[in-house]
């Protein structure tokens, strides 16, 4: 299986060369590539080895795993994560107990340097590491070796990124990021809550086509994902431009799609892709479904952002608050002047019809 | 006799040891325990109660 390329094993699956450059094609569009770069991304994928990769499993609800597992659309995609041929990944793998230590320590001792290894779930520091323990070490003695040898470790969603609803205040088991947990790892970012699906698979192939992983920010995620702000691409800004705000759930205006920023939207403070990949095949995303973004790939957000539905306090630079409220009462006062006018109107037909009588 | 230990437990959400005691090809006496803990009880805390839903929905 492993000196197989990643394309051989596709067209075993019945995966046509068409649907392959497909992928290809989808692949380079969502890392923000020319679609000049699908025949290099296509030869990649086409000729290099798969590469060894390792799934380890922290202080996490499984919530990343599931939204791989879970991915259908481009069927191809979950193919390249059967392609990243998991040696380890405890939920899902069939072995067990020490069979299971063995699996991953013949990767981390045979593929030293070469292995990806993926994390799932923050590291409690707390204590000497005692609130996460596998096979008797503590999380934090697997990620240093675990980590600390591999090519490159990907943290998958938030807790792995920056230590997320663990690291919530007050943070009872002291839990941290991989990159903080083992500083001298080369660590990259894919926050979310979960990861999204797509950013991680377009993530391998950025390493399979370049050998490099994609350029980051400086929270150390990948720009074609995270570069730009959900509230600058979503579908219902210009219903915030034109100061047309959700105010109650359920209300006229949550009946007709409007910004939901007033119902504690924080997507003018979160950076990642899900209004153009959007969730589930691309069917929807928070957003669209009717409920504010709750910030999930921002550091900290379960506290820095405040509760996910009280509105976001001054956003920086913008002033989006005070215009929310300007434009929010300019509209209150012309549907209160509508509403005067119409009584006005009424009253004075009211008072003709009873002059005529 | 003799005592048995499976850890990591596999194909399970979440992290599970689990300690058994044989007698004769039996299984006498057995122990589970969860090997991971987030204080997600203490997490959720003084929070706004709208919002806890989608703490604890992410056990
Ligand atoms: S505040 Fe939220 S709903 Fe409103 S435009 Fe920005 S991202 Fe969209």
């Amino acid at each position: 299986m492993q000196d197989e390329s990643l394309f051989s094993d596709l067209s075993k699956r019945g995966i046509s060369r068409r649907d392959f450059l497909t992928f290809c094609s989808t692949m380079a569009a969502t890392l923000g590539l020319q679609s000049t770069v699908v025949p290099q991304i296509a030869e990649a994928l086409e000729k290099k080895q798969k590469p060894y990769v390792v799934w380890l499993e922290f202080q996490d609800c499984a919530g990343d795993s599931e939204s791989i597992l879970r991915s259908t659309k481009p069927t191809i995609a979950q193919l390249v994560l059967d392609v990243i041929s998991l040696e380890y990944h405890e939920t899902i793998m069939a072995p067990s107990g020490k069979n299971a230590e063995k699996s991953l320590a013949d990767v981390v001792k045979n593929h030293k340097g070469k292995y990806i290894a993926i994390v799932e779930g923050s590291i409690p520091m707390k204590d000497g590491g005692v609130y996460c323990c596998i096979g008797g070490k503590t999380a934090i003695d697997m990620a240093k070796e675990v980590c600390g040898n591999a090519l490159a470790t990907i943290a998958v969603g938030s807790c792995a990124s920056y230590g997320g609803i663990p690291a919530a205040a007050p943070n009872p088991t002291g839990a941290v990021s991989v990159k903080q947990a083992v500083p001298n790892a080369t660590v990259i970012n894919l926050p979310g809550c979960p990861v999204n699906c797509e950013n991680l698979t377009a993530t391998v192939v950025h390493y399979l086509t370049f050998g490099a992983l994609p350029q980051c920010d400086k929270e150390g995620r990948p720009l074609f994902a995270y570069g730009k702000r959900i509230h600058d691409n979503c579908e219902r800004r210009p219903h915030f431009d034109a100061g047309q705000f959700v105010r109650k759930w359920g209300d006229d205006g949550h009946r007709k799609g409007w910004c939901l920023y007033e119902m504690g939207c924080k997507g003018p403070q979160s950076y990642m892709n899900c209004p153009t990949i959007r969730w589930n095949e691309g069917t929807s995303w928070p957003v669209m479904a009717g409920h504010g973004c709750f910030g999930c790939g921002q550091p900290q957000n379960w506290d820095a952002l405040g509760s996910i539905y009280s509105r976001l306090p001054n956003v920086p630079g913008a002033g989006y608050q005070t215009t929310a409220d300007k434009i929010g009462l300019g509209v209150a006062a012309a549907a209160a002047a509508g509403v005067a006018v119409h009584a006005a109107v009424r009253a004075s037909k009211c008072k003709a019809e009873e002059d005529k009588k | 006799m003799a005592k048995i230990a499976i850890d990591p437990l596999t194909r399970i959400e979440g992290h599970l040891r689990i300690e058994a005691q044989i007698e004769g090809g039996k299984v006498v006496d057995a122990w589970s325990s969860s090997t991971m803990w987030r204080g997600i009880e203490l997490i959720v805390k003084n929070r706004d109660p709208r919002e806890v839903w989608a703490l604890l929905s992410r056990i």
